[in-house]
């Protein structure tokens, strides 16, 4: 189904607004805004002179975002000018919120170019060349070997790009160190395949077994032809063009010997340096101004990036040659497929840590290379893995009586771990790190789920960490920056004794600071049961000993109550649970895309939201809904801008 | 399974161990040629002296490395020292190096090139003497090392430290250290012809993908054409220039990446040998271990680790004892290894080691009981001249591992008048006089009648450590007596102990193919000492 975007009617279903733009909003615009945008002067290219009325408002509704963007910040206005009073901007948020909430149909985005990031780039070349490349280290028990992977230890990290994600990469510009080190891995990867040790993956892609004591300069000009076809449309994740291997096979002619080999390897390093391999997209077929469905390579390349952070395998690129990929059953039958294999790992090892921040795990525990360290930074990851792949629904990832321990995280779960298997050591092995076990939750107290999982309640240490963590990352609630005039969290007045939750009901008469602690601090505090070590303190048997009574109630901003953080958490799983859900859909649709939501991304998160809601879906459910979802499967592309000069050169 | 990976890793050990015996083909292109030396008042030329240290981490099973006995120039090299018996005269070995007491593991790295465990605020040895002779070298130094970092102590991972005693990192790959030192674009003409080339093929297939793309694809091939007019640039302003000796780069072989320890270890090892050759640098410390290290060695067929093993006397059984025998015979391979690599190089009129001074060995010496006394230290090459060596030094005091350094300093024009706790050098190394160790003088005999027998004599282990249970006893003009005896009888005598002292043994005796035999012992006295130690493992 193609449609010209020009055609698109943006059907907005007009509420009539409480507040009418025109007598309400735009007098506070004149009186404010005006002066420096539009009236004397357009700064920062805003311009609200020719916004008079409603129709003309509604045009515009990239410019409310980023009004939204700064009275929440509160950039704007400066300080040497006009202030807003309170009243006046919560008129204005709460109508352009209201404007931006109106559905808008979806759409796909521009299409978009991407480099592989540092962890794709590793993982393709590892399915390209069949082995990893590594720093030659020896590891040792209790030894911290640091990076292991050459990619990773020679590439600049990437930052995260505007969605939260590194893969998302638009934002980091191809810098000449990063092609000084693209130029290094090449030549060890390609040395690597032409040894010995590469020979299993030389011969597979030869299309003839050879044995170690066969020398690569021995390789005929039929053998070295295949070779380079195989190669190529394996790095380039789709066939080789007719010309490109007329030009490939013109560079290898009447050569011999190493004089063929040095042309082998030349070519194969020019396609490894090409733009076409380092970045995901250029070579996808279609017209420039129209909205489309994305070619089958390319759709098959977003699938495997997304669930493997990979190129496609052999399966994906036959169905994508086939065509067979664009039926909405085959994208489900290759979502399962998918996740059975080791590669959907990534999915806990880079979309999960980076969604909920668990590298602070491994920073916390970067000295302790033993069984507790190893314990804390892979329970969590190993838990995520087990609700991504085995058809777990997305809401135990806060409620769920499953988890993962080691030896020593065992100790934070009671009586259940009575029946983990014994934990074997072999002899003359003087300390080691243990494996996780699945473990059943049936006695074990304050546990099961994330968010009082060890790990998770030691990286967060304290109330306010803990509900900062949950509201972002778990409820998906963009809290602004601190306000700058922020005033430290009082004393105790002279002669009372208040507690830490105490002082912080007085922080709260701050208006300024209460707009961010009303929510935060009833989460927080819930969390009181547990201390900095990940304990429970609140179990049968440990509650005795508490000297005073630890208060872990609290009200939401929305008025509802609770005693505990079990009651809280029962609140998550009902009427916080669409949030919860939307927040997760919106988070793996992000890393599905690798680029940051559009409001015309909304009708999407919206309907994923309502169905997994509606069945208690599955991870795996999202997946697919993501991957058979329109943003993902059609695109836009934009018209070159000199494009008929282009085109005649 | 896993007895057939065995098979293979071991097979890949011994093709790696073969591999080292093949000559490089570029070996004697550089004699006479390279003038790379220092000129002196009357014009000749003098090759600069290298400084290289290989540290052996967890110290040594002292039965088995330990001489007894010897004297200077008149030494029987024990069978630890098998492996590299054949650089004999191109070595000076140690002896009673080190401090009085015990050492834990990190305070024994710290003293192998700091030459105390609390000169903790100024620089190693080494990196004294790297700031003294690398004056003209493209790399001051280079710090290596096996494995990653070892945590619980964290200065277990070190044995060369800066200026204020901080830890210097250390690289552990050996492709990485040959790209860093021979594959520099920046130095190698044939590399910037080659990746020019390149960039302008790939520029061209871009250039194709330009026709068909959309705004956004503009932008993103803008971005990358722009990365590649860079490195364009960068290339064209780099000089050429080659290594200080004028060797071509590009002839050298890049090492494999190794599949165990072993070929990771001789690929550095390689590495080494080309960078000292070529003067691209003078200093290299390279740890062949963390000390404390839990590294397992499955590749010699070992599942425990080596820290486990090198706890002998605590964890005693026949099997760990062959266990770390092997593991610390490998050590001394790498150091025949190593020798073998800088004899293979022609260096101005002689061979690289001869302008070498490489010092191997431990920072403790029993690895049981830490003890810090008769520290395993070895002293090769002639250090331009100045080391004499093919001799024993058994010096009659302990003397702290500072004095050595200090020496070492002075060798390479370090003028300094202490270094850690000495102030004086240590004599002997050029071969001036020092104040030998000598023993107390016994007599040796055997007495033996009707499957009985008593002698007297120096109990030593046998040299092929695959039979380590087996024991001689040397008596003089005779030959030597075996002692072949149960577990019970090693253990219950603690006939380990004994090893290198003499004593008086009497037990049942045979006679095998002219050889005698002592198959059960009935009684051991020690001629100096306590005769009953107590048992090992009690």
């Amino acid at each position: 189904m193609r449609k010209c975007l020009g055609i698109i009617v943006l059907d907005f279903i007009l509420v009539v607004a409480a507040t009418a733009f025109e007598k309400d909003i735009r007098p506070i615009l004149e009186n404010t805004c005006l002066k420096c945008h539009g009236g004397e002067k357009v700064k920062g290219k805003v311009d609200f002179s020719g916004i008079l009325n409603l129709e003309q408002a509604e045009e515009q509704l990239d410019l409310w975002e980023k009004v939204v963007d700064v009275l929440e910040t509160g950039d704007m206005p400066p300080e040497d000018e006009r202030q807003l009073t309170t009243g006046e901007t919560r008129t204005i948020l709460d109508w352009c919120h209201k404007e931006l909430a109106k559905p808008i149909e979806a759409q796909p985005g521009i299409f978009q170019p991407r480099r592989l990031s540092a962890p794709e780039y590793r993982n393709t070349l590892r399915s390209l060349f069949g082995f990893d490349l590594k720093v030659s280290i020896a590891t040792a028990e209790q030894t911290l070997s640091g990076e292991q992977s050459l990619v990773l230890k020679l590439l600049p990290i990437d930052p995260p790009g505007v969605s939260g994600f590194v893969n998302d990469t638009h934002g980091t510009k191809l810098s000449p160190i990063l092609m000084d080190q693209y130029l290094h891995l090449s030549d060890a990867a390609l040395e690597k395949l032409f040894s010995i040790k590469g020979r299993k993956q030389l011969s597979f892609l030869m299309g003839v077994q050879k044995s170690e004591a066969w020398k690569p300069y021995d390789i005929t000009l039929e053998e070295a032809n295949t070779l380079i076809s195989n190669f190529i449309s394996r790095a380039l994740r789709r066939p080789i063009k007719a010309k490109m291997a007329t030009q490939v096979s013109k560079s290898l002619e009447r050569k011999i010997g190493e004089e063929l080999l040095k042309a082998i390897k030349f070519e194969m390093k020019a396609i490894l340096m090409s733009p076409a391999f380092l970045y995901r997209g250029l070579l996808m077929e279609g017209k420039p101004g129209i909205q489309q469905s994305v070619d089958s390579f390319e759709l098959a390349e977003r699938l495997s990036y997304f669930l493997w952070e990979d190129r496609p395998d052999d399966e994906l690129t036959e169905l994508a040659s086939s065509g067979e990929i664009s039926k909405p059953g085959i994208i489900a039958e290759q979502v399962s497929r998918m996740l059975l294999s080791p590669n959907s790992r990534s999915l806990a090892e880079s979309f999960a840590v980076q969604w909920l921040g668990l590298a602070n795990i491994d920073d916390m525990f970067k000295n302790d290379p033993g069984d507790r360290g190893h314990g804390m930074r892979t329970q969590p990851r190993d838990f995520l893995h087990y609700l991504f792949t085995e058809e777990r629904p997305v809401m135990e990832l806060i409620d769920s009586r499953v988890t993962f321990v080691n030896q020593s995280t065992s100790g934070f779960y009671g009586k259940d771990r009575q029946r983990l298997a014994r934990f074997p050591k072999p002899q003359g092995v003087e300390r080691q790190r243990t494996m996780n076990q699945r473990l059943e939750l049936r006695e074990a107290e304050g546990r099961g789920g994330i968010l009082t999982m060890p790990s998770i309640l030691i990286m967060n240490r304290g109330p306010i960490l803990r509900g900062t963590w949950m509201l972002r990352r778990i409820l998906g609630v963009e809290l602004g920056e601190p306000p700058a005039d922020v005033p430290p969290i009082k004393p105790s007045p002279r002669g009372q004794k208040l507690s830490f939750r105490e002082r912080f009901a007085v922080h709260r008469e701050n208006a300024s600071c209460s707009r961010c602690h009303n929510k935060i601090d009833p989460l927080g505090f819930a969390l009181d049961g547990y201390d900095n070590n990940g304990r429970y303190l609140l179990g049968e048997a440990q509650k005795k000993n508490l000297k005073t009574p630890i208060d872990t109630s609290g009200q939401l901003p929305g008025g509802e109550t609770f005693e505990d953080f079990e009651e809280l958490k029962a609140v998550f799983m009902t009427s916080q649970r669409e949030n919860i859900v939307r927040n997760i859909v919106e988070q793996t649709l992000t890393y599905a895309l690798c680029r940051e939501l559009k409001r015309f991304d909304q009708s999407t998160v919206n309907t994923i939201t309502k169905n997994l809601c509606r069945d208690n879906g599955t991870w795996k459910s999202l997946f697919t809904q993501i991957a058979n979802s329109l943003p993902f499967r059609e695109t836009f592309i934009q018209n070159a801008k000199h494009e008929e000069s282009k085109l005649e050169d | 399974m896993k007895s057939r990976n065995w098979r293979i890793d071991r097979r890949t050990f011994l093709r790696g161990a073969a591999g080292a015996l093949v000559p490089l083909p570029f070996i004697n292109l550089m004699e006479g040629s390279a003038d790379n030396g220092i000129r002196n008042l009357a014009g000749d030329t003098q090759p600069p002296v290298r400084f290289m240290t290989l540290f052996k981490p967890n110290g040594v099973h002292p039965p088995s490395w330990n001489i007894n006995g010897g004297m200077e120039n008149d030494f029987r090299m024990s069978p630890l020292m098998k492996p590299f018996a054949k650089h004999k005269e191109d070595l000076i070995i140690l002896d009673n190096m080190g401090d009085f007491g015990f050492s834990s593991h990190s305070n024994s790295t710290r003293r192998f090139l700091s030459g105390h465990h609390n000169n903790r605020k100024s620089a190693s040895v080494d990196q004294i003497i790297a700031d003294k002779i690398s004056a003209g070298t493209t790399h001051r130094s280079l710090e290596l090392t096996t494995e990653g970092l070892f945590t619980n102590q964290i200065d277990c991972s070190y044995i060369s430290y800066d200026k204020k005693g901080g830890r210097i990192p250390r690289e552990s790959d050996p492709q990485l250290v040959f790209d860093r030192l021979f594959r520099n674009p920046l130095r190698d003409p044939n590399q910037r012809r080659h990746i020019s080339s390149l960039l302008d093929r790939v520029s061209n297939d871009a250039k194709a993908l330009q026709r068909i793309a959309g705004a956004e694809d503009q932008a993103t091939l803008d971005e990358y054409f722009t990365a590649v007019r860079e490195t364009e640039k960068r290339l064209e302003k780099m000089a050429p220039v080659s290594g200080s000796k004028g060797v071509d780069f590009s002839s050298l072989v890049r090492p494999e990446s190794g599949v165990n320890l072993n070929e990771q270890v001789e690929a550095m090892l390689d590495v080494i040998a080309m960078a000292l050759w070529t003067d691209s640098t003078r200093c290299i410390s390279y740890m062949l271990g963390n000390s404390n290290s839990r590294m397992i060695f499955d590749f010699l067929g070992i599942k425990k680790q080596h820290h486990y093993l090198s706890h002998f006397f605590r964890n005693f059984s026949r099997s760990n004892i062959d266990s770390l025998l092997k593991i610390s015979l490998w050590h001394m391979e790498k150091f025949d290894y190593l020798l073998s690599k800088l004899k293979s190089y022609k260096d101005h009129h002689g061979r690289l080691l001869d302008h070498c001074v490489v010092l191997y060995g431990s920072g403790m010496g029993h690895s049981d009981n830490h003890t810090a006394q008769r520290i395993p230290i070895v002293l090769a090459g002639k250090g331009g001249g100045q080391l004499k060596t093919g001799r024993y030094l058994r010096y009659s005091q302990n003397q702290e591992l500072s004095r050595l350094h200090l020496s070492l300093l002075r060798m390479f024009g370090v003028e300094s008048d202490s270094f850690a706790n000495s102030s004086s050098p240590l004599p002997g190394l050029g071969g001036g006089s020092f104040d030998e160790y000598r023993e107390r003088p016994f007599t040796s005999w055997v007495k033996s009648e009707q499957g009985k027998m008593t002698v007297q004599g120096r109990l030593r282990m046998s040299d092929n450590l695959d039979e380590a249970k087996v024991f001689y006893m040397d008596i003089k003009d005779k030959p030597p007596v075996r002692i072949e005896i149960g577990f019970g009888d090693f253990h219950g005598f603690n006939v380990a102990y004994h090893v290198g002292t003499p004593i008086t043994l009497s037990g049942n005796s045979s006679e095998r193919n002219g050889q005698l035999v002592i198959t059960r012992i009935t009684e051991i006295k020690s001629v100096f000492g306590n005769s009953k130690p107590g048992k090992a493992g009690g």
